[in-house]
């Protein structure tokens, strides 16, 4: 029964997700990998608000990534969790909004979450990316895993769905996404620290203020100070500004 | 072949009470800091997903699967604390082995190790574990349980190695405030030692004067600060043994080795309930803290009621209180103990004799202060984690054996 329900929770919201896209056709910045994609998220929607304001972009709330998290992010709706009653709820609500709202962001930033085979292509048929971006491929367990390469394979299948018109950001650090440049249609963007990234951080050093590196994209140069730690900060800023210098 | 070590390691005295406890029937327990609830639905629900879809069979990585650093990591941006996910967060078997994992690597043998006094019972052996010696600080129970800073610092020896405690502290209740914080680390920084920050009970706090303020919100001390936190306590998770510590890289890896020798990678169904924990539990948490904090003005309204008896600091955090015993009525019951507890009363003093009547006569479980340290001699800790109904058949019980000694 609860199987039942979910499925039909799933294909409900799915066709109205396709319909609301259909009719409000906002681009679309997808973002998948294994961890980042959050931050990531975040900063492309601060960026993005600084130069189209507040109401012309929006992105996934918390994480809503998944097969029923996306649509409801898109349908700007909270999940139901266990309870049959708030899900019936959330789907007259989802009736109501794609219908009868006026209302929707020019701009959706959306986390694409992908587990295991098949996922991706899931969430594809109901959103169409304008640009796509992967943080990376990693693993959270020790032992040798084809899980992996599945989950390679799923990049693949998001980087081949890109259009000529559209631009693939791939993590220039990243092996496994360097070499899936070669099956995109798309402009592609690597980026990182490495040798040969199109956008690229250097001499990336960090001390009690938070990090500060040297950025280079498009021949242009820019010394750049985050007060957070980590790498992925780095990378979420360069591609937040990448993908403004786009937009 | 030497067998009694001045440094032997003791089962815990709050587990030797619970244990006593469990012999005599009819008990009502207010001594382990367990919360009465039973983990969340979500919580549970996400681990059972993860062993149906496999998850959970083999080992993690040694600092925790990816998505649930990411996550910690989020969190604790959210509260002005930042660590790098990938280098700096390491996912633990519970607080205790965070703990002992951060001192077997920064101790050598004979290095000192400052706790406040009182303060939780199982860092002594954590210390002596690691080869080092516990060097008590002891607070002010007038300053509500603040550090002493010239106390603290007359203790700071060449062999100091780092300060250990517990923010909001246990067993007193109570919140070392930012000013206290700050002198602390300037005295870190002067005499070079780390700080251990244990924030297990930050989630629980009721009515401070001040914002609850972390030292791991300093940046100039990220280099000698390991911050500590346990989802046992704010999630009522204390048997899936979870907890994380972050701090910075360098730190992080060489605790990280250690980590690995001991247990390789924390329970990784365990990793998943955390996660869910800290994406889904948020209503959970915040109907706790209204319970607790309902369950706290209960447990100070029957204390009031017995102030011949008890005198203390109310609370603002945690589950715990720890009343002052009067001195009339502890000379009165610890001045002849039966000889069945004098071996008890020996190891330690009258806050033993008092939590043992209080066991065997009233049938109320609580912890001797001593156990805390030598300040909390002539204290009792009481946890009110425990259900209004046990608080209150607790006081009940113990209002009639007070009424029995004309007390």
């Amino acid at each position: 029964m609860k199987s039942f329900l979910k499925k039909f929770i799933q294909y409900y919201l799915k066709v109205l997700t396709k319909f609301v896209l259909w009719r409000h056709k906002p681009f679309i910045i997808a973002i998948a990998g294994s961890t980042g994609k959050t931050t990531v998220k975040e900063y492309i929607l601060k960026f993005l608000r600084e130069k189209y304001g507040e109401d012309e972009v929006r992105g996934n709330p918390r994480s809503y990534n998944t097969e029923i998290g996306l649509p409801l992010a898109i349908l700007y709706l909270e999940s139901g969790e266990s309870s049959f009653w708030k899900w019936w709820k959330i789907l007259i609500q989802a009736k109501i909004k794609a219908i009868f709202s006026g209302k929707f962001p020019s701009k959706l930033v959306l986390e694409l979450g992908v587990e295991k085979k098949g996922d991706m292509e899931y969430l594809l048929e109901m959103v169409k990316p304008n640009i796509a971006i992967i943080t990376n491929i990693e693993a959270s367990f020790t032992y040798p895993n084809s899980s992996l390469d599945i989950i390679s394979d799923e990049m693949k299948t998001l980087v081949e769905r890109i259009s000529e018109k559209g631009t693939v950001l791939l993590n220039n650090d990243d092996a496994r996404l360097r070499d899936l440049a070669e099956f995109s249609k798309a402009k592609v963007i690597t980026y990182g620290l490495e040798e040969g990234s199109s956008a690229k951080a250097e001499n990336l050093e960090t001390d009690i203020e938070g990090q500060s590196f040297k950025f280079t994209f498009n021949d242009q140069q820019e010394d750049v100070k985050i007060k957070k730690y980590g790498r992925h900060f780095v990378y979420a800023w360069i591609i937040a500004k990448v993908v403004k210098s786009i937009l | 072949m030497q067998l009694v070590d001045k440094n032997k390691v003791n089962l815990s005295p709050i587990k030797e009470m619970e244990l006593r406890a469990s012999r005599i029937p009819g008990v009502v327990s207010l001594a382990q800091g367990v919360p009465s609830f039973d983990t969340p639905d979500p919580i549970k629900r996400r681990a059972i997903e993860a062993i149906e879809q496999g998850k959970v069979a083999k080992y993690s990585l040694a600092p925790g699967i990816l998505e649930l650093r990411e996550v910690i990591a989020q969190k604790l941006e959210e509260e002005n604390k930042f660590f790098d996910f990938e280098e700096e967060i390491i996912v633990t078997a519970g607080s205790i082995e965070a703990i002992t994992a951060t001192l077997l690597a920064l101790l050598a043998p004979g290095d000192e190790v400052l706790i406040p006094d009182p303060t939780y019972t199982s860092y002594q052996p954590a210390i002596k574990v690691a080869g080092g010696i516990p060097v008590f600080v002891p607070l002010e129970e007038e300053n509500h349980w603040a550090f002493d800073i010239a106390e603290l610092e007359k203790r700071i020896t060449p062999k100091t190695k780092a300060l250990l405690f517990c923010n909001p502290n246990n067993p007193t209740g109570t919140i070392f405030t930012r000013n206290y914080l700050h002198a602390v680390a300037q005295l870190a920084i002067k005499h070079d030692f780390y700080i251990l920050s244990d924030e297990v009970y930050k989630d629980f706090i009721f009515d401070a004067n001040e914002k609850f303020y972390s030292l791991a919100e300093l940046r100039g001390i990220r280099d000698r600060l390991i911050y500590i936190f346990s989802f046992s306590k704010a999630y009522a998770m204390t048997g899936w043994r979870i907890a994380y510590l972050a701090t910075h890289q360098k730190l992080a890896k060489k605790i990280l080795a250690v980590h690995d020798a001991l247990v390789t990678c924390a329970p990784v169904v365990s990793q998943y309930a955390a996660l869910a924990a800290l994406e889904m539990a948020e209503e959970e948490l915040a109907k706790y803290h209204a319970i607790y904090k309902k369950r706290r003005d209960l447990i100070c309204r029957r204390l009031d009621k017995l102030k011949n008896i008890f005198e203390y600091q109310k609370p603002d955090s945690a589950y715990f209180v720890f009343p002052r015993i009067n001195k009339e009525v502890l000379k009165k019951i610890a001045l002849d103990p039966p000889a069945s507890n004098r071996e008890a009363i020996r190891a330690g003093g009258g806050s033993w004799q008092f939590a043992i009547e209080l066991l065997e006569k009233a049938k109320v479980a609580t912890v001797p202060g001593a156990a805390f340290g030598p300040s909390g001699e002539d204290h009792i800790r009481m946890c009110f984690g425990r259900s209004e109904e046990d608080i209150d058949l607790a006081f009940d019980k113990m209002e009639m054996f007070f009424d029995n000694l004309k007390l």
